[in-house]
């Protein structure tokens, strides 16, 4: 419905600029002032030939101007002439156009307005279709852009995000290594300590040990020494007898 | 291969002074030359020089035993020196000794002393140790200062000690 009120409101249009176009200026006659005078003249110069036989241009003359003397009937006549004059330079009716030029200016609309419905408006309507499409097209395409633009946006967004999410992880995991080593530094300088700690404690214990088994054995090797050379001294003839027979007797009772 | 050439010189010397009638004679005379080599590094040092010649070494040996041993004795100590084989002579001369007592069909048993025995302990240990042993045993003494007091008898692998050395030692251990 709107499209056909459009195309109705274009033909109307283009109708009247057509009329415009083609219309002449407004006259009592439907000519021109100018066609009027001179119809006029060419009239009252046709009366003059059958009245007298004045040349053209005198008679037109006479006919137009009342000399001095003249008679009434002259007066009349001159004054009839300029009244036929005068009245090309009426002005025709404001409002209501000559019937000639209803009629022209009518089927001048007619013509153009069928071949503006016929022609002009298709190819009006078909330029508008086909602007008001690459319109559409340019807005599908600019929306569409701009919905890529959007993805692109969100992408660029989500790579943004998981970047970071990447990152804060890997730097939390550098962290994590960063304490875990330290951590471990931290236990196997600990252990290295105790280890060393009690290494020397057990090498001191082991050289405090050593040391009283060197001491005790040097004591018992002295008072050995002394036993030794008290026993060689004690051991006489007799001493050495009663040995080997007790040990003979030890043997025979085994 | 050593067990095999020691035997084999054990059963040489065996061979010679049962030849000769002198066994128990020779028996006695090594003996007593092997424990006092045992005891003198110099003179092993000397004996086991292969840069002395032989016939140097074997005169050494000659002078050593003079007229205290036997011409065969003698020979026989010379024969071992100059085969080159004084580094295991108290074993051959061990051998030696095992091998005559097995012909009297008798077991060796090496009784170490700080003093002389007389006869009368040695038949009292003889007996003993058979007794001990369920072997006829001949026993050869040999006088070891180190052993202090006591005796100690080795007979094949087993030892038998009851020297004051082996309680002095017994005592330091119980020291430590």
């Amino acid at each position: 419905m709107r499209r056909k009120g459009i195309r109705l409101s274009f033909s109307l249009l283009f109708a009247m600029a057509g009329l415009l176009f083609f219309a002449g200026p407004a006259s009592a006659s439907g000519e021109s002032i100018g066609s009027c005078v001179v119809e006029k003249l060419e009239h009252i110069m046709e009366e003059g030939h059958h009245d007298d036989g004045h040349h053209d241009a005198e008679h037109l003359f006479h006919s137009l101007h009342a000399e001095e003397g003249a008679t009434e009937e002259e007066k009349k006549a001159v004054k009839k002439n300029e009244d036929k004059l005068e009245s090309c330079l009426e002005a025709p009716s404001p409002i209501i156009p000559e019937l000639s030029e209803v009629i022209w200016g009518g089927g001048a609309f007619l013509i153009l307005f069928v071949v503006m419905v016929k022609k002009g408006f298709p190819a009006v309507k078909a330029a508008m279709d086909a602007r008001a499409d690459k319109i559409r097209e340019d807005l599908d395409a600019a929306e569409k852009a701009k919905t890529d633009a959007q993805s692109v946006h969100a992408d660029y967004e989500a790579r943004l995000a998981d970047a970071k999410n990447e990152a804060s992880r890997l730097i939390d995991e550098a962290r994590g290594a960063a304490d875990q080593v330290r951590s471990d530094l931290v236990a196997k300088a600990e252990a290295d300590i105790s280890e060393m700690k009690s290494r020397a404690a057990s090498e001191i214990e082991a050289s405090r040990q050593q040391a009283i088994a060197d001491l005790r054995a040097e004591v018992a090797g002295i008072a050995l020494g002394a036993a030794e050379k008290v026993v060689q001294s004690s051991l006489d003839e007799d001493a050495q007898r009663r040995l080997v027979d007790q040990y003979i007797d030890e043997v025979a009772g085994s | 291969m050593a067990d095999n050439a020691i035997t084999g010189y054990a059963d040489a010397l065996f061979a010679v002074a049962a030849a000769n009638d002198v066994l128990a004679t020779v028996e006695d005379e090594l003996f007593r030359f092997s424990q006092a080599l045992s005891s003198d590094e110099n003179l092993q040092a000397t004996l086991n020089d292969s840069s002395l010649p032989v016939d140097r070494r074997q005169q050494i040996v000659e002078d050593l035993l003079g007229g205290s041993a036997s011409s065969t004795t003698k020979a026989l100590v010379s024969m071992i020196v100059a085969s080159g084989r004084s580094a295991r002579f108290s074993n051959i001369v061990d051998a030696f000794i095992e091998r005559s007592a097995a012909s009297r069909n008798k077991t060796v048993a090496t009784v170490r002393s700080a003093v002389e025995l007389d006869d009368n302990q040695k038949d009292k240990l003889v007996t003993a140790l058979s007794g001990a042993t369920n072997k006829d045993v001949e026993v050869k003494v040999v006088i070891d200062p180190s052993v202090i007091g006591g005796l100690v008898t080795e007979i094949g692998d087993d030892i038998i000690d009851g020297s004051v050395r082996r309680r002095l030692n017994q005592l330091r251990e119980n020291f430590r």
